[in-house]
This record gives structure tokens, C-alpha cells and sequence, in this order.
């Protein structure tokens, strides 16, 4: 039986958690209003709402631009990081692998370094390499940055893989890549994909390594930087709105992906 | 061909690509910090010049300390504030635990600069805090006091990296098994020191884990100081990144990111220590 006095703790623990929780997203609502109306003195003006603002982003060509680079950079260095992470966590788990702490420990460096680090050291291997900076080095930087959660991810479930499978497939005549192909694969596809939409959206929101690694190229999160050094405007706030809303969207994807299940039936 | 041998072979076949895109350009900044640069020439001859200019100016040397310290103080905070949120949440029970881990876990997905932004307009001179101070009749006029300073620097932090603190703590306070708090409490502990006895060392692992995360993000970043910070939120991160553009020493900027790495990587090797010795 618990009595008053402890319950106190739980109380003072709940009221720190709505604190913290209001910190954390009034300032989404915060910028929601800003952006529909305007507000003068402390006074919310509701004959002022409009959503002209968004229409005005629409028509701006360096947001546009920011966009679609955002999307283009996102899809390729997703979709090599997924890869690459396919193949990392097929090889870690083999049984003759060598160097495998090593190995792990080199794809989750970049995740775990301070991004600073991460982006100097492309941008001076890029600059050692001649090479122009621009969207093709900001797909590096994500690919190599995204990598750790891919392969986390289909590790995970790769480990959880009862070994009966695959020696069962091997027992039936299956050869190494027909095992690969109809058993392995098929049960890492979820897992592959729920990786892929949390790399998306870590790189929809990189900011710190694209900044070295991006030369004269924007990404959103670059414009809205770049826009944020000059002031406030209700512009700033749909921007900042909408890209809060497709974060807010992706999260949701991969928390109700990710949410326990059913485990992979055994035998 | 041996075994051992094609092993060998495939690992090397396997390796190469992390090899090339991770420990390469790791590599060749670090040995960049090794070189100098005059009038904005780069002489690759190997000197330790940075390094002993690093230490000797106690501008930068000053700076990296007091970025330490300023990194300490938000891992500090963060604990502090973090603790009770993750205990609160794993107290909960069924989808309304899950549904407010979910709510804390969150953020982690929303847009660092976006966060920076709305933490900025709340602090300022027109913002959210002042407004609610003068409405309570706290303060009589808007004050500065909350923005382009230290200060500044350090809630923008916390508030940003609360979440991967959280994180961690719940996820070592959910691995307790109920049946030894239960037994603690049918042994006669009360529950303060069933929380001191068992809960809080069994969680101890993963809240230096959250702790450390907290210490190597806010070590590096660099736009949280330059947007909250003003003159007197002056970080390392912003030293070596003022090297790299307009200061333009890439070496020099090198060296001290390199000091960086190396301070950041104790740090994670110490939470992955403290990880693997998370087993109930």
C-alpha cells in the first residue's frame, strides 16, 4: 500500500515531466500561430488569419530549390546507407567474419562523433581528393551518418532470427544466395524499411555536417539557417511549421513501426 | 585458397567501403593537424606548431576548458531534469507509458535548427519568458538577460539535448526485473530505499550513458553558441569553425577538432563501457 507520503515523489517527478514537455513543444504551437495570424502587443489578431504565408513559400524560388535538394540528397544517401547497411550486417553476423568489433565501431563513429568532427573530415578528405563541394558530397555525409541506424536496425533483427531458419533452408538444398534471397531477405524487409524512413528523416533534418560539406549548395535546413540570421518573419514560422509537420509524420511512421509486436514465430 | 585466406579476402572486399568513407577522412584530418599554413598556403611538413599554440594560448586552451565546463554543466542539468521525466514515465503502466515515452523520445526527430529557432524567439527581448515574467509583474521591463549570453547557451542546450538523456535512463530503468523490486519491498524496504538500494544503481550504467551523449553533442556543436551565445557564448566549436572560414587555417582548425575527437571519444568509449556493464 502506498501512502501520501509516497506518492510525493510521483507527483514532483509528473510535474517536472509536464514542465519539460510544455518547454518541448510549446514552441511548435508557438510558430504554428505565428505563421496563420498576427500578433500585436500580447494579442492574438484572429481577423488576421490567413495561410497566405505558406502560399508565399510556395513561390519562392530559393526555398523551392532548398526543397528539392533536401529530397534529392535524402533519397540517394538513404538508399546507399540502406545498402551498404544490408551488407555490413550480413557480414558482421557471418560466422567467419573478422575484425567485427572494429568494424562496428567504425560505422557508428560518425553517428556518435560530434558532427563537427564528422564534417571536417569530409570536407578535408574532399578538398585532399579535389573534389567540388556540393550535393554529391552532402549525400556522402548523410550516407556515412545515417549508416549507424540502418544497420543497427537490420542487425537487430537479423540476431533475432532463429538459426533454425537458415539451417533449415540449407537442410531443404537451398544453396547460399537462394537462402539469402527467399529466407533472409524476406524477413529483414521490414526492418530494412523502418531503418530506411528513420535515416530519412535524420537526413531531412541534418544541419551540422552539411554545413562543411555543402559549398554553395542549401539544403532546407541550411536556408532556414541562412533565414534565420536575418530575423523573424511569419514566413520563417510556415517554414518552420511545415518542416516540423513532415518530421513530426516520419516519427510517427517509424514509432508505430518499431512499436513491439509478435515475434518472428519459431520453427 | 585456405580458409583463413578467403577470409581474409572477404573482409578486405567488406571493409573497404567503410574504410574509404569513415576511417579515411578521419585519417586525413588528423594528419592535416600535423601541417601548417602560411598565408593561407598549406607546407606539409610535419610540425606539432599547432598543437604547442593550441596549449600555449590560453585563448584557445581557455576556450576548450571552458567549453568543458560549459558541456559538464549541461550533462549536469540534463541529468538532473532528465532523471525524473524517464522515472516518471517507466512509474506509468500500458499504452499511456508508451504513449508518453513517445512524447519525450520525439524531439530527437524534430529539426535541430528548428529548435534553435523557437528557443531563440522564446528567450528574447520579445519572446515567450520575458512576456510571462512581465505578466506575473516579475520583471517591470523585458530583459536581455535570457539571450546572447552564456546562459543562453546552456538552457538552449539542455532543452535541445534532454531527450537523448531521457532515452537512455528509461531504457536501463525498464530492464529492472519487477521481482526484484517486489522482493525489496516484501523483504521490508521502504520504497525510498528500494529506489536507492536497487532502482538507482541498476540505472546507473544508463544514466552515464545518457549523460556522456549529452557531454559529446554539446561539445561540438557550434551553431547552438552562435545563434543563442552573442560575444560572450564563445565555444571551441566555434573556434575551430571561424578556422575553416574566415580565420581560414585549416591546420590549426585541425588540430583543435582533433583535441575534440579525442576528448569526444573518450567520452563514447566510457558510455559503451558503461553500456556492457549493463547486465542484470
Amino acid at each position: 500500500m502506498r501512502s501520501a507520503g509516497d506518492r510525493l515523489p510521483l507527483w514532483i517527478a509528473g510535474l517536472v515531466t509536464g514542465l519539460v514537455f510544455i518547454l518541448l513543444y510549446l514552441p511548435v504551437f508557438i510558430s504554428l500561430l505565428f505563421s496563420i495570424v498576427e500578433i500585436r502587443q500580447g494579442k492574438i489578431l484572429w481577423e488576421t488569419l490567413s495561410f497566405r504565408h505558406y502560399v508565399t513559400l510556395w513561390s519562392n524560388p530559393s526555398v523551392m530549390g532548398a526543397f528539392s535538394n533536401t529530397a534529392i540528397v535524402a533519397l540517394i544517401s538513404v538508399a546507399v546507407a540502406t545498402v551498404l547497411a544490408l551488407v555490413l550486417a550480413l557480414y558482421t553476423e557471418w560466422e567467419g567474419a573478422i575484425g567485427r568489433r572494429m568494424l562496428e565501431l567504425v560505422i557508428y563513429l560518425p553517428f556518435l562523433l560530434p558532427p563537427i568532427v564528422t564534417g571536417l573530415a569530409l570536407l578535408v578528405a574532399s578538398a585532399e581528393l579535389g573534389l567540388n563541394r556540393g550535393l554529391a558530397t552532402i549525400v556522402l555525409g548523410h550516407a556515412v551518418f545515417v549508416l549507424a541506424v540502418a544497420y543497427r536496425l537490420v542487425l537487430t533483427r537479423l540476431q533475432a532470427l532463429p538459426h533454425s531458419l537458415i539451417e533449415a533452408s540449407f537442410d531443404l538444398g537451398a544453396g547460399r544466395f537462394q537462402t539469402l534471397r527467399y529466407v533472409l531477405l524476406p524477413h529483414l524487409a521490414s526492418a530494412v524499411m523502418t531503418g530506411a524512413v528513420l535515416a530519412l528523416t535524420l537526413s531531412f533534418d541534418e544541419t551540422l555536417i552539411s554545413t562543411f560539406v555543402a559549398g554553395d549548395q542549401m539544403t532546407l535546413p541550411l536556408r532556414l539557417w541562412a533565414m534565420m540570421r536575418v530575423g523573424f518573419s511569419p514566413e520563417i514560422n510556415a517554414l518552420v511549421t511545415l518542416v516540423l509537420l513532415v518530421s513530426i509524420i516520419l516519427a510517427i511512421i517509424v514509432a508505430w513501426r518499431m512499436k513491439p509486436r509478435g515475434q518472428v514465430e519459431e520453427g | 585458397m585456405t580458409e583463413m585466406r578467403r577470409r581474409w579476402l572477404i573482409f578486405l572486399g567488406i571493409a573497404v567501403v567503410p574504410a574509404l568513407l569513415i576511417v579515411a577522412p578521419i585519417a586525413s584530418f588528423l594528419l592535416l593537424s600535423l601541417f601548417r599554413a602560411e598565408k593561407n598556403v598549406i607546407i606539409r611538413e610535419i610540425t606539432f606548431g599547432n598543437y604547442s599554440s593550441f596549449f600555449g594560448n590560453w585563448t584557445y586552451f581557455g576556450t576548450f576548458l571552458g567549453t568543458v565546463l560549459l558541456c559538464l554543466e549541461v550533462m549536469g542539468v540534463a541529468v538532473l531534469i532528465g532523471y525524473p521525466v524517464a522515472w516518471f514515465i517507466w512509474q506509468q503502466k500500458g499504452s499511456r507509458r508508451y504513449l508518453l515515452l513517445l512524447l519525450a523520445v520525439m524531439p530527437l526527430f524534430m529539426s535541430y535548427i528548428v529548435k534553435l529557432y523557437t528557443l531563440r524567439s522564446m528567450l528574447g527581448l520579445n519572446g515567450l519568458v520575458n512576456q510571462a515574467l512581465l505578466g506575473l509583474g516579475i520583471l517591470e521591463k523585458p530583459s536581455q538577460a535570457f539571450l546572447f549570453n552564456q546562459r543562453a547557451v546552456l538552457i538552449t542546450m539542455v532543452v535541445i539535448y534532454l531527450p537523448f538523456v531521457v532515452l537512455p535512463i528509461f531504457l536501463a530503468l525498464e530492464r529492472i526485473p519487477r521481482s526484484l523490486l517486489q522482493a525489496s519491498l516484501d523483504l521490508g524496504a521502504g520504497s525510498w530505499d528500494t529506489f536507492r538500494r536497487i532502482v538507482l544503481p541498476l540505472s546507473l550504467p544508463g544514466t552515464i550513458a545518457g549523460a556522456l551523449f549529452a557531454f559529446v553533442l554539446a561539445l561540438g556543436d557550434f551553431v547552438t553558441p552562435q545563434m543563442v551565445g552573442g560575444t560572450t557564448g564563445f565555444t571551441i566549436g566555434r573556434v575551430i569553425y571561424s578556422q575553416f572560414g574566415l580565420a581560414y587555417n585549416w591546420p590549426f582548425g585541425a588540430a583543435m577538432a582533433t583535441i575534440l575527437f579525442i576528448t569526444a571519444l573518450i567520452g563514447i568509449l566510457l558510455a559503451g563501457y558503461s553500456i556492457s556493464r549493463q547486465r542484470v
